[in-house]
């Protein structure tokens, strides 16, 4: 049996198989990245913060297009050159196609790699931070200049980025079902990295195993914590618990046949109330369900935590596991090591709505009450737009009214210090200039902080009460970013995918081409159509992403 | 080849067989052959079917009787531990209700009816109607199924985790299917995530099927088989095949957006200022919009319920012709019709949201489109109901199934009618009368479509007669249980029954007994109907048995067909042996004709098939195409 039109088309369709599955595909896609395009139309139209626009670096992106277009023009050469049965030069092309496609994943590589190690804060105020985070230092440290050793370490030998909750644990208690084995281990080993400190068990766990037996000590108080003793008294629990279920499930069964003798025109609802277990009678019966196991910690210790997994208060914090952490909470401050943009759109955004001046909501900002240099970059920014509005006036005039004129600086110019403006304010006022490779570098991989120093980024440190959300520059820090990742990391899945296939041809198409070189010919065909399809969703992506 | 051949077994037959047996994996587990994939397709979707049935079952007993214990009789089936996780004493909480009935619907869905519709008859039948060997891309038409178990199974294997399956009813609407199962540190283990991971994976699935199936339409046509000599089933497979193709991926993009916000943290459909009980205001950006969610949702999700129709009416045009030996009437305007019907059903999707508040315009635009799309379905069903007009018409198994579908799916047809209008819609927005209404268009209607394609080409597949006993025994009880079911939804639904009451009533009773709803309805008069719906449900459960048994026991015991055309049928797969072997067709076929040339005064017999070369004083043009112009 053999499918017919594979290299050959069909007469009167005039199409091979691929061909209209390719074609097919394709639509399918259309629709798919549609769904995504329409999400981000539906999203912007209805975002309520200040969309962030022109935010992604423009350079990688530019490259990353023309690297694009370049590879659709050498992937039909390399069809092409099949056609004229070429091999060498099919090689060729297709060997530049797929390298194309390597340094268009690089580049977005390296634009990803920057986002993820980049924070965003958003106070309580709605005043946007932005900048690097530090890491805890040892005591005595010098925090300005630190070399390696001087670096905290967790457990795991890997620097502790100062953005953690940190509470003087005395207890923790457990919550049976749903503890995480790798958060235990994570204790365990903070426990003993903090201070040696030891977790076991408060008291005496008794209860009953077995049906009509007598109340025993299960655990003994002083169990040092593990995740065995926890998975041990986790089934004990569950079988302690199908059995008591089972137990009342049947004495409700009894209860009901009985209910629904005597009132035989009654319906269920009507009967609810009447039907009871008698629980008493069922006591002696019933094992011990344990639905939590509390731990003392000796001595107190620091225990640190990511900011998602606690929702942390004064005394007794939980965290999303449902244990309970008894303890002091410590002063736990986001520190910025370096801070490379200071935003108020959100927060005149916010001021507007009710009405509020913008240039005094400013003022009372947190920011601008708590730092020297954020009220000095103020000012230099202010002096900044007003130059700006002059220029503006003078190059393009008023309204017809007179007064009014026909531009203005945009919400962003207004209200935005990003990383370029605070380098320009640091090198107006003495700072030394960058190197042009310098400052290329910055296209790419963001701030140069040690070439510009803490003088252009200063260190700032937001008590944790400021704190409104903060993220990296990841899907979660706000819509922009959620739907720039989801879009490009389909897109570069799509990139990798099709350059796989297109290198499979290159590297194993040999066989084929000597079998059958047209067939090879028509496959090239068809992976190239997919391969333009993938530059071409590039081409929406890069103006609607990066430049709009 | 001649109709009148007697049965030829496809495997000794097979014109290559000089190759050598496939292994027992090659041939029942991983085949690339259409008609292998199609059964697998066929059985899995029925396992899953019942499983979805018996997740029914389990809150039928919550709505009718909420206070008492599950029964042994149902609860039997669960383990001791899982009773006690999901079992409140033996009483099925809210939780365990909503849990059940989002993968009620799911697994019905895209389970159960889509793949055995599109999956199984589609497979097994169009390349034999249209005289192919195979689908055009036999290995990609494995991996469709492949994928499509695995997707099924992530989903189901979320039962017995620590979270649970899914609990956000079948739509998944966001926020609450954001912040379900929200406190499991791990997302990927939560029934919700899993949910959305194997939803991607079947979308994957019926994209490489759609893709297949299309293809293989335009392209692997036998010689002579033109666009308007295809059967009707084929135009239908065709126009499910582009509903699959281009419905699906914005669902599939909203099915990532909402796993990028259950593990990315994103807000893709969360708005800003979230706040829950258990957890406070949410550690969001916010920003989202929920409404998103529901556009690209039910821009799937109308165009889904025809995918499962088609398939059902596919069935059903096949069916009625054959029994009752005259053509389809209007076989044209039913192509056309189902032409519009396809394309309409992508701008008809925003009059499941009335009541999202999305302002009159939006709403009128889309009520005027929905009721447009009742018109290319009333055509289909009056030519259907017209072919029966006349005809001598043989009441086999199959027939009963078609003959019942035309007046059940005519009743789910028209009480959709009141919800296409925003007006009403309100009022009966989430209530049973919703429920009765598409489960009248899905069970007593596309399952008896399916029900009718199983009796039918069971003997094909076979070579076997399904036991015509067993199909009165199954027929009949579930024509009445399933009326016994769904109409009273209807009459519930007007007095104001909410959808997702789990207690069927129960609570709001004791909070509003009195309470009068503008028809004058109250909750009072109707409950007990609970009493009445449920025990349907469970009788129909006992219905199914006959066919069970009668599915696996006629494979070695049912009547020996006597032919390879036993209901001397006139379309393309009844010309290949029985069962067909790998390649289909003893020789490449030819077609001559329309593919409904029933009782023609020329002829000797009452049916002239495709594939029959004509005599030298047959017209040129077929007759049915006179037939069809004549009305």
């Amino acid at each position: 049996m053999e499918i017919p039109y594979i290299v050959t088309p069909r007469k009167d369709t005039g199409l091979t198989n691929s061909k209209i599955a390719i074609w097919l595909f394709l639509a399918s896609e259309v629709m798919l990245f549609g769904g995504f395009f329409s999400a981000y139309v539906f999203l912007r139209i209805g975002a309520d913060y200040p969309w962030p626009e022109r935010t992604l670096p423009v350079l990688p992106g530019l490259i990353n297009t023309f690297v694009l277009i370049g590879s659709s023009v050498t992937v039909v050469f390399a069809w092409a050159s099949l056609k004229l049965r070429n091999w060498r030069k099919f090689q060729l092309y297709m060997g530049i196609t797929v390298a194309c496609a390597a340094i268009f994943m690089v580049l977005k590589g390296v634009e990803y790699s920057v986002k993820f190690s980049h924070q965003a804060v958003r106070l309580t105020d709605y005043t946007v931070l932005e900048g690097h985070l530090g890491y805890e230092l040892k005591e005595g440290a010098d925090s300005h200049h630190p070399k390696a050793e001087d670096y905290e370490k967790d457990h795991n030998g890997n620097k502790i980025e100062e953005n953690r909750i940190r509470v003087e644990t005395s207890a923790l208690t457990f919550n049976t079902l749903r503890f995480y084995k790798p958060w235990i281990a994570d204790l365990l080993d903070q426990a003993k990295h903090h201070g040696d400190a030891k977790i076991t068990l408060t008291g005496d766990i008794k209860g009953i195993k077995t049906e009509g037996g007598k109340e025993e000590v299960l655990f003994k108080a002083g169990t040092p914590l593990s995740v065995d003793l926890l998975e041990e008294i986790q089934s004990l629990h569950l079988a302690a618990r199908s059995h008591n279920s089972a137990l009342r499930t049947a004495a409700s069964r009894v209860e009901w046949d009985k209910a629904l003798a005597a009132n035989p025109d009654k319906q269920g609802w009507e009967l609810s109330s009447e039907v009871n277990v008698d629980m008493e009678a069922l006591k002696p019966r019933f094992l011990t369900e344990i639905q939590s196991v509390p731990f003392k910690v000796e001595p107190a210790t620091r225990f640190i935590f990511k900011p998602r997994d606690i929702r942390e208060a004064a005394t007794q914090s939980r965290l999303r596991d449902d244990t309970v952490v008894d303890g002091k909470l410590l002063e736990s401050p986001m520190v910025f090591h370096n801070l490379d943009a200071i935003d108020f759109q959100h927060l005149v955004m916010k001021a507007e709505e009710k009405g509020i001046d913008p240039q005094i909501a400013i003022q009372n900002s947190w920011i601008m009450k708590n730092s020297e240099f954020a009220r000095k970059a103020w000012e230099w920014h202010n002096k900044k737009v007003e130059a700006l509005e002059k220029r503006l006036i003078a190059d393009y005039g008023f309204e017809a009214d007179g007064k009014t004129p026909k531009r203005e600086p945009t919400h962003k110019e207004r209200y935005r210090l990003g990383w370029k403006e605070l380098a320009k304010m640091a090198e107006d006022g003495g700072m030394a200039k960058l190197s042009f490779a310098d400052k290329m570098k910055e296209e790419f991989m963001g701030p140069n902080y040690a070439a510009r120093t803490e003088k252009t980024f200063p260190h700032l440190s937001v008590p944790r009460e400021q704190i409104g959300f903060a993220s990296k520059f990841a899907p979660a820090w706000n819509t922009y970013y959620a739907i720039y990742f989801t879009i490009t990391g389909l897109h570069g899945l799509h990139v990798v995918g099709g350059a796989l296939v297109l290198a499979y041809y290159l590297f194993f198409g040999r066989k084929m081409y000597d079998a059958n070189p047209e067939w090879l010919a028509n496959r090239v065909e068809v992976g190239g159509l997919f391969w333009h399809f993938v530059d071409l969703v590039w081409i929406f992506v890069f103006p609607i992403l990066y430049l709009m | 080849m001649s109709a009148h051949a007697t049965p030829h077994t496809g495997h000794d037959a097979h014109h290559d067989d000089h190759h050598h047996d496939p292994g027992f994996l090659r041939k029942y587990v991983f085949s690339t052959d259409h008609k292998m994939i199609g059964m697998q397709y066929g059985i899995t979707a029925m396992l899953f079917l019942a499983f979805g049935f018996y997740l029914m079952m389990v809150m039928r007993w919550s709505i009718a009787y909420p206070h008492q214990p599950l029964p042994e009789w149902m609860s039997w089936v669960f383990s001791d531990g899982w009773k006690s996780r999901w079992l409140q004493d033996g009483k099925v909480t809210g939780e365990t209700y909503n849990m059940f009935g989002a993968m009620h619907g799911t697994i019905m869905v895209f389970l159960g009816i889509v793949p055995l519709g599109f999956g199984a008859f589609g497979n097994y039948v169009t390349p034999l109607q249209i005289g192919a060997v195979d689908m055009a891309f036999p290995k990609l038409n494995m991996m469709s199924y492949w994928i499509y178990l695995a997707g099924g199974l992530i989903m189901c294997a979320s039962f017995f985790m620590e979270s649970g399956a899914a609990k956000s009813g079948w739509t998944n609407y966001s926020p609450l299917a954001g912040f379900a199962d929200g406190q499991i540190v791990n997302q990927w283990l939560a029934g919700q995530t899993q949910w959305l991971v194997g939803l991607v994976l079947l979308i994957t699935s019926s994209l490489l099927g759609s893709v297949n199936f299309i293809t293989t339409i335009i392209n692997l046509r036998a010689r002579g088989m033109t666009w308007m000599r295809l059967p009707f089933f084929v135009w239908a497979m065709l126009v499910t095949g582009f509903l699959l193709l281009l419905a699906f991926p914005p669902l599939e993009a909203a099915g990532i957006m909402q796993l990028m916000d259950r593990v990315a943290h994103s807000s893709f459909f969360m708005p800003s200022g979230l706040f829950t009980k258990s957890e406070g205001l949410a550690d969001l950006s916010g920003g989202g919009s929920p409404l998103l969610y529901q556009h690209l949702f039910w821009f799937l999700g109308h165009p889904e319920v025809y995918v499962l129709l088609l398939p059902a009416i596919a069935c059903v045009a096949e069916i009625i012709p054959v029994n009752t030996r005259k053509p389809l009437w209007g076989y044209k305007s039913m192509v056309y019709s189902v032409l519009v019907l396809g394309f309409l059903s992508f701008i008809v999707w925003a009059h499941h949201m009335y009541l999202t508040g999305m302002g009159p315009v939006v709403s009128t635009w889309f009520q005027v489109t929905t009721v447009l799309i009742s018109i290319p379905s009333v055509i289909l069903l009056t030519a259907m109901i017209i072919s029966l007009w006349g005809g001598s018409i043989r009441f086999t198994p199959p027939m009963l199934w078609a003959c019942a579908f035309i007046p059940m799916f005519g009743i789910g047809g028209l009480t959709g009618l009141p919800l296409a209008f925003n007006l009403v819609d309100l009022h009966l927005h989430d209530t049973y009368y919703v429920i009765g209404h598409f489960h009248y268009v899905v069970a007593p209607g596309i399952l008896f479509g399916l029900f009718a394609g199983v009796y039918h080409w069971y003997p094909k597949i076979t070579g076997r007669f399904m036991s015509p006993t067993l199909s009165h025994l199954h027929f009949w009880p579930s024509l009445v249980c399933m009326n016994l079911i769904f109409f009273p939804m209807l009459v519930q639904g007007m007095a104001g029954f909410h959808r997702r009451w789990y207690n069927g009533g129960d609570a709001y009773l004791a909070k509003a007994a009195d309470s009068v709803n503008v028809f004058g309805n109250t909750v009072r008069d109707h409950i007990d109907l609970n009493i009445i719906m449920s025990w349907g449900a469970w009788a129909l459960a006992v219905a199914q048995i006959p066919f069970f048994i009668n599915l696996f026991l006629s494979w070695k015991t049912g009547k020996k067909i006597t032919s390879d055309n036993p209901w001397n049928a006139t379309t393309l797969e009844w010309a290949t042996p029985t069962p067909p072997g790998h390649g289909n067709f003893l020789e490449e076929p030819s077609v001559y004709r329309g593919p409904y040339e029933y009782s023609r005064p020329d002829c000797d017999e009452d049916y002239l098939p495709q594939w029959v070369a004509p005599k030298r004083n047959e017209p040129a043009e077929p007759v049915a195409d006179k037939h069809d112009s004549a009305h």
